[in-house]
């Protein structure tokens, strides 16, 4: 378990608030209700409307695409699993983006558990995003600088930073403080800073 | 405000979530601290990039039939419907309509004569017939006979390789209808099985729409 010290939590900031993107769809609400029923097919127009998103998550939480697609995978079937407990009170996409985290922090823990990660840095660049997909120089820069962080300064950057939600969240989610996930965020601004000058 | 306490409201700074004194207090540290405006400047500029990635990847392959075969298999866990058999022929009808309908769209166009290829001709069983009395999609076998009927038209212009995974498939379906239709039998009022069965139709519909569709492979 690495140590990092940890900043004063921000007294004035509001309630936990889930902050990532919300996809309003109109049909999305049916599709819901029917999967929850037991649609399959209900349920698979719902995957093929997220899974860019999950996997996109995943894979930015990994680091490693072919991890990326088991974790992606693993969420739709946990979701599927816990369609009965969405009450509809943010969008289906919200509701799906934190079941897709819990899959992947649940992974990184257990790996933790199972074996000290050893990577190089830059050799499980996210090819999806370098080759793949359209992108500028910039965004590649970022992506590949991301993808070399050590895994906790990356969750933490990835899910502030990236995908919008605030420490507090953070902090639930991961079971870390929310001083540790503070200073966890300074830290991977400070190292990508100097990947993308580098 | 000292730089430590800076730091660890940079964000909520940025955020405009700072009560307005605590704001005043970090403005004033920043306009005499050069590390603590680097730091702040830096974190901006690293949020306005990051928020310009791309929201959505798609994965090198579709992840769907392993989330189907999952899917199925969780329900003989969960015991709802207790046999395994029966669990399996919907998993299968799923899987087989994904990957068959991806195969056809991404395969190459081969150069192949098609010779002496028997009658392109399927049917579902009595069975199933009479199990769609009850799920309103009375017209299957018509569009089916429709749609294979177009396919017939069209066979010369298809690969044996295309004809051959297309009525293999087409056969596992009808196997899996079958065998969801005798248990519709034992337990009429199933919903779960009708759902399955109603599922199996529009993959076999789907399924002959896209073969129909098919470029010709000369």
């Amino acid at each position: 378990m690495e140590t990092i010290a940890t900043f004063p939590t921000d007294t004035a900031q509001p309630p936990v608030v889930m902050t990532a993107v919300k996809c309003s769809d109109p049909g999305e609400s049916g599709l819901v209700e029917r999967a929850a029923a037991g649609d399959v097919e209900a349920f698979e127009e719902l995957y093929r409307a997220n899974v860019g998103r999950v996997y996109a998550l995943c894979l930015r939480m990994s680091g490693d695409p072919s991890l990326a697609e088991e974790l992606a995978q693993e969420a739709f079937v946990r979701a599927w699993r816990k369609l009965g407990t969405f009450r509809g009170a943010s969008a289906f996409s919200t509701w799906l983006h934190r079941v897709t985290v819990n899959v992947v922090l649940g992974h990184q823990r257990s790996a933790t558990r199972r074996e000290a990660r050893v990577r190089a840095v830059g050799d499980d660049l996210p090819h999806d995003v370098a080759g793949r997909q359209p992108g500028t120089a910039e965004s590649i820069d970022l992506e590949r600088a991301i993808s070399s962080l050590p895994d906790g300064a990356r969750t933490v950057f990835v899910l502030h930073d990236v995908e919008g939600f605030r420490h507090r969240e953070i902090s639930r989610l991961a079971g870390i403080a929310v001083g540790t996930s503070k200073a966890q965020l300074h830290r991977a601004r400070k190292l990508l800073r100097k990947a993308l000058i580098s | 405000m000292n730089c430590f306490e800076v730091l660890g409201r940079i964000d909520g700074y940025l955020d405009d979530r700072l009560r307005p004194e605590d704001a005043e207090a970090l403005r004033d540290h920043l306009a005499k601290c050069s590390a603590c405006a680097e730091e702040a400047e830096a974190a901006r500029d690293l949020r306005r990039r990051a928020a310009r990635l791309q929201r959505s990847i798609d994965p090198s392959r579709d992840l769907w039939p392993g989330i189907a075969t999952e899917i199925a298999a969780g329900m003989v866990v969960r015991g709802r419907f207790g046999r395994r058999w029966l669990t399996a022929a919907a998993a299968v009808v799923l899987v087989a309509g994904s990957m068959v309908v991806a195969y056809l769209v991404g395969r190459g166009q081969a150069v192949t004569t098609v010779e002496n290829r028997q009658k392109i001709e399927t049917s579902p069983s009595a069975v199933v017939r009479a199990s769609f009395d009850d799920l309103g999609v009375d017209d299957y076998v018509v569009t089916r006979n429709v749609l294979l009927g177009a396919l017939e038209a069209r066979r010369e212009n298809l690969s044996p390789e295309t004809l051959d995974v297309l009525m293999e498939n087409l056969k596992v379906i009808d196997d899996a209808m079958g065998k969801i239709a005798e248990a519709l039998g034992e337990e009429p009022g199933n919903e779960f099985l009708m759902k399955q069965l109603a599922a199996a139709y529009r993959r076999q519909i789907d399924l002959l729409e896209v073969a129909v569709r098919l470029p010709a492979e000369a």
